[in-house]
């Protein structure tokens, strides 16, 4: 075990390079000015030459890229042109909200995808599995961000039960009641993320349930939801494990949409913004800790095939 | 194992119906923080700096200038106290109001003030409209600046009161050191009635109330006057979603909403729950057209029949909506403003395209695609060019839309080769000497000799009617040259709670000195 984790750890190190080039190289292929933006549309040009050479933009691509690695080997990613600010604290601020609103959306992802997944294997081809089925189906049709405006209209504009959009930190006044923000847009995502877990954890279970061992368990009188508990569950988990450690990751950096629609702080909301300022520090510092995040979510995840499988062998 | 999970499931039920019950707080005391629902995060609030809207829309409750304007768009004084010009305009001496402090608790003088319009001359966007070569500006007393010019301008007191890209006066320890560079947030200190708290990125910027402020003794008007701070904070909240932002004020989330859809008009104006606040002076679009390179270049016939092709009406109606949005009106200033001005109208919103295609044979146009430069960011720039490519197809003229978003726009824009129009859009400033399109620099660069001619013989008179007169002609040029061709003026709204009372009536930027809650 250990032996494969330094291994992968090598692996990671030399993945992150490579990205580190990928990132810088293809940030600064954009077209598109972050002083223009900065300024506003009646800059002169040379307002904008002296900002830039004031803030190294000026500098050929390959010093640039040299010193931000320099820079990140010794843990700083550097500083904000738009929020004058450290990247680091910008994105701890961001992180906050987009890892609770992905952990909330699991929570109701589990809640939801899995019993519902295992419900519809188990009653496979009676009306209940086809219509639980059509309605993952419906689900993961519709967008979030008609979903999410849907939402705010009937629990915050008309009913008024939860708060219509933003998010203050757990550490402002609120406390762990400002996670109430987090409820709609929680559930919004989690419509069509429970609706592809539903349906991998039906199929999976399904193709399990044709196992050998299954009829044999079966066979030796073992009762029905035993069976499907500890004979064919189990061993359909991998499956949805490596589904929702990527959900997890994709929520985290990939939530754009339900951010934009919630207003809320995360992180992909902060890239997209980024992006359009052309914030490059920014953006070259997220995109980074997202590759990361992805690195550490697959290394996990593969621990994991060993924890519920001993058959799986790390090599 | 059993009694866990169940455990487990209470706590979280627990926890949900306190969530559920935890009640969602509405209600704002006397005082209390006002919510502002803005399109998208500011620029840095360095107003010398930047013409961002956002921005401005902050930066006008935290910082003042000398002047400001009042509800007929004319300059009132606002940090200044009188003045007197001298040798024929050439020397203007300010008198400035004692007894004024900014937020660090420090008396303004003429040195801030001094400071303040050295670093606008040199770095402000636009600064060198005013401090031409050859001017400078004194202190000659603790409370009294003098400005000396080569030659009179008649603009000086108009661009010394538009905060866009203005001359906002700051501490001069904060100015003398400042240079192109935006100014640290630390030092976003000013005279304004509220102060500068906190930028949080993505969740709000706030302001508190200034408790030194003093206050005009006149009325307030417009901009201009009394300046009272009534709430005691205001959080200027990013909210990129035009249907959070309606929803966010019916929810009782926000107060105020910004820029709101044009087809939600008819709606929330019978709407109850919300007020709707309509702009007091309108932006248009503008068409560039490239002086200096390209197929546009020096061709003023090519340039009419472009002019000529375009139906304004349904541009305007189709980025705009209700007709109580908009007004396909010729005149750069709109109907009531003093620059307001029908020469070279009627050449405005002709919609001839057969006559259109004529003057592009005659102007030997050979069907060469003409690169228009438009953005997404701004859905309206994106539907009046789509509007406008299908209109001069009618025309026999071939549009080749290139599409780009707003940054890499503004960075293509600098550079001639690569386009032949690019739209962008414009509002009223108090002055026509802040008009891009007579900025020499601004892309698009229009220089012929009979604007360089006509702009020198603009600002070289501090007499209002004789410069009015040479309005009326640098607009009857614009129209027979089309530097630029003007969509029409949009009256943009934004929406507020009904709770919020003595609203300003946004002459650019809404502002909220002298509103309060109910």
């Amino acid at each position: 075990m250990w032996s494969y984790a330094l291994r992968r750890a090598g692996a990671t190190a030399v993945t992150l390079a490579a990205a580190s080039v990928i990132i810088f190289a293809f940030i600064h292929l954009i077209p598109g000015d972050p002083i223009y933006v900065m300024l506003g549309d009646s800059a002169t040009p040379d307002q904008v030459e002296t900002v830039r050479h004031t803030l190294g933009l000026d500098q050929p691509i390959l010093v640039q890229y040299a010193a931000w690695v320099g820079a990140v080997l010794q843990g700083n990613l550097g500083h904000s042109i738009f929020y004058d600010a450290p990247i680091l604290s910008v994105i701890a601020d961001h992180a906050e909200t987009s890892i609770l609103l992905a952990s909330l959306t699991m929570v109701w992802v589990l809640l939801i995808g899995v019993p519902i997944g295992m419900v519809t294997a188990m009653r496979h081809g009676s009306w209940l599995d086809q219509g639980l089925s059509g309605l993952a189906m419906l689900l993961a049709s519709v967008p979030t961000f008609w979903v999410g405006l849907y939402m705010i209209l009937i629990f915050a504009a008309w009913l008024g039960w939860l708060p219509s959009s933003g998010f203050p930190s757990l550490l402002d006044e609120g406390g762990l009641a400002n996670l109430r923000y987090l409820i709609l847009p929680s559930i919004t995502l989690a419509a069509p993320n429970a609706a592809l877990i539903l349906r991998l954890t039906r199929a999976s279970m399904l193709d399990v349930s044709r196992e050998d061992y299954v009829r044999t368990a079966r066979a030796k009188g073992i009762r029905p939801w035993r069976v499907v508990t500890r004979h064919i569950f189990r061993n359909a988990l991998l499956a949805v494990v490596s589904a929702f450690g990527f959900t997890f990751a994709a929520l985290i950096s990939e939530a754009v949409v339900t951010e934009t629609v919630f207003a809320l702080p995360g992180i992909g909301r902060l890239v997209v913004q980024s992006i359009l300022q052309r914030d490059y520090p920014v953006i070259q510092g997220v995109v980074l800790v997202i590759v990361v995040l992805y690195l550490l979510v697959n290394f996990l995840v593969d621990i994991s095939y060993r924890l519920l499988d001993p058959r799986v062998e790390l090599q | 194992m059993k009694s866990g999970l169940r455990g487990l499931i209470r706590g979280a039920a627990a926890l949900v119906v306190a969530l559920l019950t935890v009640p969602v707080s509405h209600a704002e005391a006397a005082g209390g923080t006002l919510r502002y629902a803005a399109v998208s995060e500011p620029a840095p609030l360095d107003v010398m700096l930047t013409t961002a809207g956002v921005s401005l829309v902050i930066g006008m409750h935290v910082f003042e200038a000398l002047y400001t304007i009042d509800s007929h768009y004319q300059p009132q004084p606002m940090l200044a106290d009188s003045e007197k010009l001298e040798d024929g305009g050439k020397t203007i001496i300010i008198a400035l109001r004692q007894g004024v402090h900014f937020h660090n608790g420090k008396e303004m003088t003429s040195e801030d003030v001094v400071a303040s319009l050295k670093r606008w001359a040199q770095y402000g966007v636009r600064g060198k409209l005013l401090f031409t070569e050859g001017s400078s500006v004194e202190a000659t007393g603790k409370y009294e600046v003098t400005i000396k010019l080569p030659v009179p301008n008649g603009a000086w007191k108009n661009l010394l009161a538009h905060l866009e890209g203005g001359p906002a006066i700051y501490p001069s320890e904060i100015a003398s050191k400042a240079t192109e560079k935006p100014i640290e947030q630390a030092d976003y200190i000013g005279t304004g009635p509220y102060m500068f708290k906190e930028w949080r990125p993505n969740r709000y910027i706030e302001i508190d109330k200034f408790d030194g402020y003093n206050a005009r003794s006149n009325p307030g008007d417009g901009y201009s006057g009394k300046r009272e701070a009534n709430f005691d904070s205001i959080r200027f909240i990013p909210v990129p979603d035009v249907g959070t932002r309606v929803s966010g004020i019916q929810a009782g989330d926000y107060d105020y909403a910004e820029t709101i859809s044009g087809d939600l008009y008819d709606q929330l104006s019978g709407d109850a729950s919300v007020k709707v606040v309509k702009a007091g002076a309108p932006l248009f679009g503008l068409f560039f057209t490239n002086s200096k390179a390209g197929i546009l270049k020096d061709n003023f016939k090519l340039r009419r029949a472009i002019e000529m092709a375009f139906c304004r009406d349904d541009a305007l109606r189709v980025s705009f909506g209700p007709q109580a949005l908009w007004n396909a009106q010729g005149s750069i200033f709109p109907p009531g403003n003093f620059w307001y001005s029908t020469a070279g109208t009627d050449k405005y919103n002709e919609c001839d395209p057969a006559g259109a295609k004529a003057l592009a044979k005659e102007a030997g146009y050979d069907g060469t695609p003409i690169r228009l430069l438009t953005s997404t960011n701004y859905q309206t720039h994106y539907d009046q060019a789509t509007v406008f490519v299908q209109q001069m197809a009618a025309a026999g003229i071939n549009v080749q839309m290139i599409v780009v978003d707003w940054a890499t726009l503004l960075k293509m824009r600098g550079q001639p080769e690569q386009w032949d129009m690019f739209i962008t859009h414009h509002g009223g400033p108090p002055d026509p000497i802040l008009l891009t399109f007579l900025n020499e620099g601004y892309p698009g660069w229009w220089t012929t000799p009979e604007i360089t001619a006509l702009r020198k013989e603009f600002t070289s008179t501090a007499d209002i009617t004789a410069r009015k007169a040479v309005w009326d002609k640098i607009q009857t040029l614009y129209y027979e040259q089309t530097p630029a061709i003007k969509v029409g003026d949009a009256y943009s709204f934004d929406i507020v709670s009904p709770k919020v009372q003595n609203l300003v009536s946004p002459l650019f930027w809404p502002v909220f000195f002298n509103a309060s809650f109910k």
